[in-house]
């Protein structure tokens, strides 16, 4: 097993830098064609055969602007993520840790047109793992419940502080769902074997239970 | 290069809308579509002269959607576009039937110069 989880981890980083590139290149994509607007629009305004572009101007401007916003987000998202591989073991503010994933992965989740959250969490809930592995799971936890059911769906991460545990709850927004049939789904599925197998390389553990559609995790 | 009608189907509405308009002042007729399935709506009731297809979308996949816009017209030129650093997926979409494949971010001459070629190459298919 050991062999198949170091594997997983450049796996797991490539995919996510390769889904948050290819949104960059989108950004860079939209500010390219944007200012090529803005240079047809002053080319043909000089040449007399164009007049009042100044609203058109200032709708090009607006979008550069809002892309470039979109563009830093990304990068910064990246950046640090990328650094969350500079140590197998440290502490991490899971909530901003999961926040950055999600918000990264955005992209390859509504490709499969899931929609993923996470509720703000007011007490800062640290724990000391690897930062990777630990994030490896919770994007197999979300990935198990978009693959295993409808993934037209939303799903919740709700960061829990308990007396003496910190958990996660993986919800899968469906109440129509019965407990029979979404533990069988979710542990009869190759996911959940990969994702007990690699909490056990962190001290978590993963569970379906009948209080909500979806995975817990918690810290041992 | 008048009346040329051409559909450009991708998700990132900003990207499809100023390269409307830009084809737009270039003479061309443009129409958007969000969507793969949008698109294939779009394609099955008026006609195009090419379509311009991003690869990498929300629900139907640009090789899907070029597998069914194949389905309604075989002779329909479509040239893909990817955001991808490779061009794997620009050919994989070459050898299910479309014409080229172009990378983002785009070159507008460059784009116009696939439509023209792909026109011409229409015209003799």
């Amino acid at each position: 097993m050991q062999v198949e989880i170091s594997n997983d981890k450049p796996a797991f980083l490539g995919k996510v830098t390769a889904s948050v590139t290819h949104d960059i290149q989108n950004v860079l994509a939209i500010i390219k064609e944007t200012s090529g607007l803005m240079e047809d629009l002053f080319l043909m305004h000089q040449s007399g055969n164009l007049e009042n572009i100044e609203e058109k101007i200032g709708t090009c401007i607006k979008t550069i602007k809002k892309q470039t916003y979109r563009g830093v987000k990304l990068t910064s998202g990246l950046n640090g993520f990328a650094h969350t591989a500079d140590t197998s073991q440290g502490a991490i503010n899971i909530f901003e840790t999961l926040e950055r994933m999600i918000s990264i992965t955005e992209r390859l989740f509504k490709q499969k047109g899931a929609d993923v959250s996470i509720l703000e969490c007011k007490k800062a809930c640290s724990v000391d793992t690897d930062p990777v592995l630990f994030q490896l799971i919770a994007f197999a936890c979300i990935e198990c419940l978009i693959d295993n059911f409808d993934a037209r769906a939303s799903i919740t991460l709700d960061i829990q502080s308990l007396a003496d545990q910190t958990a996660i709850q993986f919800l899968y927004n469906d109440d129509t769902l019965t407990y029979e049939d979404y533990n069988q789904q979710i542990t009869h599925s190759d996911q959940w074997i990969k994702i007990t197998a690699l909490c056990e390389q962190i001290s978590l553990s993963a569970e379906v239970t009948a209080d909500f559609p979806g995975i817990f995790l918690f810290f041992k | 290069m008048d009346n040329i009608k051409v559909l450009l189907i991708d998700d990132e509405i900003e990207f499809v809308e100023t390269l409307a308009e830009r084809l737009e002042l270039r003479g061309y007729t443009s129409k958007i579509a969000q969507d793969g399935e949008s698109g294939i709506s779009m394609i099955a009731n008026e006609s195009f002269d090419v379509v311009i297809l991003d690869l990498m979308m929300p629900g139907l996949s640009g090789l899907d959607t070029l597998r069914q816009i194949k389905e309604i017209d075989k002779a329909l030129p479509v040239i893909m576009l990817t955001g991808h650093g490779s061009t794997k997926d620009g050919m994989e979409g070459m050898r299910m039937g479309a014409v080229d494949f172009l990378m983002k971010p785009l070159d507008i001459n460059e784009l116009l110069e696939k439509i023209k070629l792909a026109l011409n190459e229409s015209l003799k298919g």
